[in-house]
């Protein structure tokens, strides 16, 4: 039989009751949730931006000028068939020049050159970015030269060693601080749901010898625990909203500019902000009934 | 048809206090039993001992047939359900009316709205209290707490009602007005067991009396009086 009328009503007496306590268990769930949201967003807009920045990565394999025809067809034809490899480009010395001139265009540089001293080079686009090392191994023989008809090989190392351990570093950070948090919300709203118990032990007993079942007694408080961790997170949904949508997307803006990537998953488009308010929602209920449920096994037995 | 049976029943408290021994008692449907005997004899454990408030250190118990000493704890609120208590203490709760507070036997049980608004109002009728429907149990002198308190031991109509001192500290007007409602009640075929020292009510009731001495049975008497 639902007794909701009752249940709610009991729920809104005790939460009133101990307004002060469930004020500040609301506050920290708030809080906490909102940090979890914020940090959610951020990494997973880190990630979008690495794999828009690891996937410029390239390896860049310059030839000896003196490179055989027969040699440089046999590097091509290894390259392509290794399965590191999304595409190959052949880059010839004229071609080279070219796209320097284009890039220096007015520069004074461009006077002082004579002839073309620019190599000819493979670029090689890799379809896993993090086998860089890896793959560029295979350009040394084993006495630690470059094979034959290769002068060298670069790649933009710098930038892509130091942005995957910032991941890392942003990465744990944000899980230990979100752990210690949801640890003291979950800590508040037990004591505030042991308080309500405290405040209704003699209520408790009575109801219990006129025949309540446990469920009986236990459901005012998990409502109370529910709503104070679902209060929490509506807050920080709201709070979410409002940062994602005046700081977030113009921040992203400025590094997309900046960066100049493109095909990068802004917060607001796509439905990040929806997945994310979906799960502060569930984490703020599942927070409340834990907690809840943690208190009346401790404080209300049979 | 045997309504409660004690079988060899013995309590003694995590104190090593003994407070009944080897208590053998049989009360039978509709029956109405007086439990006396001094302070401290053993009445209040009795009657916690039938409700499981407490459990007993030996011996068993049958309720309407049934052995209660190994219940689950999950089948003990349907026990209760069917056993109203009036306690000594009356255990009223106090931010709630009087009203609420009869209520909470049917809340409990699950009774919809409506039922509750006929039958709370129909129960403290019969206790005379139907004009304090509102008021809270500090409103209430003595004797009126002791009546809501029997309210709600009755509201549900258990076919068992246990009273534990329920004219004590009372006048005695007003305890003959109680022992009217309890007369009543055992008439439409409630068991009763009050626990009571009020000599006067015994000896004018003229019931079934059993007496216990330092949790002992010393008498059990048809139509019987206070004592000596
Ligand atoms: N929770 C307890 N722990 C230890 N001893 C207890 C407990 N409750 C009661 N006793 C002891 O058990 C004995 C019987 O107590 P009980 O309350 O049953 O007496 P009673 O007949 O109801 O007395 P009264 O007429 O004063 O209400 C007493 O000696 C009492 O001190
Ligand atoms: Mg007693």
């Amino acid at each position: 039989m639902v007794r909701t009328r009752y249940f709610f009503s009991e729920t809104f007496t005790s939460l009133k009751r101990n307004f002060f306590m469930g004020f500040t268990a609301i506050t920290t769930v708030a809080i906490t949730l909102f940090i979890v949201g914020f940090f959610a967003i951020i990494v997973y807009d880190i990630q979008g931006i690495m794999s828009s920045v690891k996937s410029q990565v390239e390896l860049r394999v310059y030839l000896k000028d003196e490179i055989s025809e027969e040699l440089k067809e046999y590097i091509e034809q290894e390259i392509i068939s290794w399965e590191e490899t999304e595409s190959v480009e052949y880059v010839s010395k004229d071609l080279a020049l070219e796209r320097f001139k284009k890039q220096m265009e007015g520069s004074d540089i461009l006077k002082e050159i004579e002839g073309n001293p620019l190599p000819a080079s493979f670029d090689i686009t890799l379809n896993n970015p993090e086998k860089i090392d890896q793959v560029e191994l295979r350009f040394y023989d084993k006495d630690g030269n470059f094979i034959e008809g290769v002068d060298d090989v670069i790649y933009e190392r710098k930038v892509v060693k130091p942005l995957f351990s910032i991941t890392a570093i942003i990465g744990t950070i944000a899980f230990l601080i979100i752990i210690a948090l949801l640890l003291a919300a979950i800590v508040l709203i037990f004591n505030t749901i042991r308080l309500s118990i405290y405040a209704r032990r003699k209520e408790i007993e009575v109801m219990k010898l006129v025949g309540a079942t446990n469920w009986f007694v236990r459901i005012p408080f998990l409502f109370e625990g529910f709503f104070e961790g679902f209060a929490g997170s509506i807050i920080s949904i709201i709070l979410l909203y409002f940062i994602g949508n005046f700081l977030l997307i113009k921040g992203e803006r400025a590094i997309v500019d900046i960066m100049r990537i493109k095909e990068l998953a802004i917060v607001g488009s796509g439905n990040v902000m929806l997945y994310v308010y979906v799960g502060v929602l569930v984490l703020g209920g599942l927070i409340g009934i834990l907690s809840s449920v943690i208190a009346l096994r401790r404080y209300v037995k049979v | 048809m045997n309504m409660i049976e004690f079988k060899n029943i013995s309590k003694i408290y995590e104190d090593n206090t003994v407070a009944l021994k080897n208590i053998n008692l049989v009360i039978r449907k509709g029956e109405f039993l007086f439990l006396v005997g001094p302070s401290g004899s053993g009445k209040s454990t009795f009657i916690k001992l039938l409700i499981k408030e407490i459990d007993e250190s030996n011996g068993n118990i049958y309720i309407a047939g049934r052995n209660v000493c190994n219940l689950k704890s999950s089948r003990i609120p349907q026990l209760r359900r069917n056993i109203g208590c009036v306690f000594q203490d009356y255990k009223l709760l106090p931010n709630k009316t009087v009203f609420e507070n009869v209520a909470l036997t049917l809340e409990v049980i699950g009774k919809p709205a409506y039922e509750i608004k006929i039958r709370v109002p129909q129960v403290l009728k019969l206790v005379g209290l139907y004009s304090k429907l509102n008021s809270y149990p500090y409103q209430l002198s003595a004797g009126e707490q002791q009546r809501v308190s029997i309210a709600r031991a009755f509201v549900n109509r258990p076919p068992i009602l246990l009273a534990d001192e329920p004219t004590g500290n009372l006048d005695p007007g007003t305890a003959e007005g109680i022992m009217k409602i309890l007369s009543r009640i055992n008439l439409i075929g409630t068991t009763v067991l009050m626990a009571t020292h009020d000599r006067n009510i015994v000896n004018s009731m003229r019931r079934r009396v059993v007496e216990l001495e330092e949790g002992e049975i010393i008498r059990d008497q048809k139509r019987g009086v206070y004592g000596d």
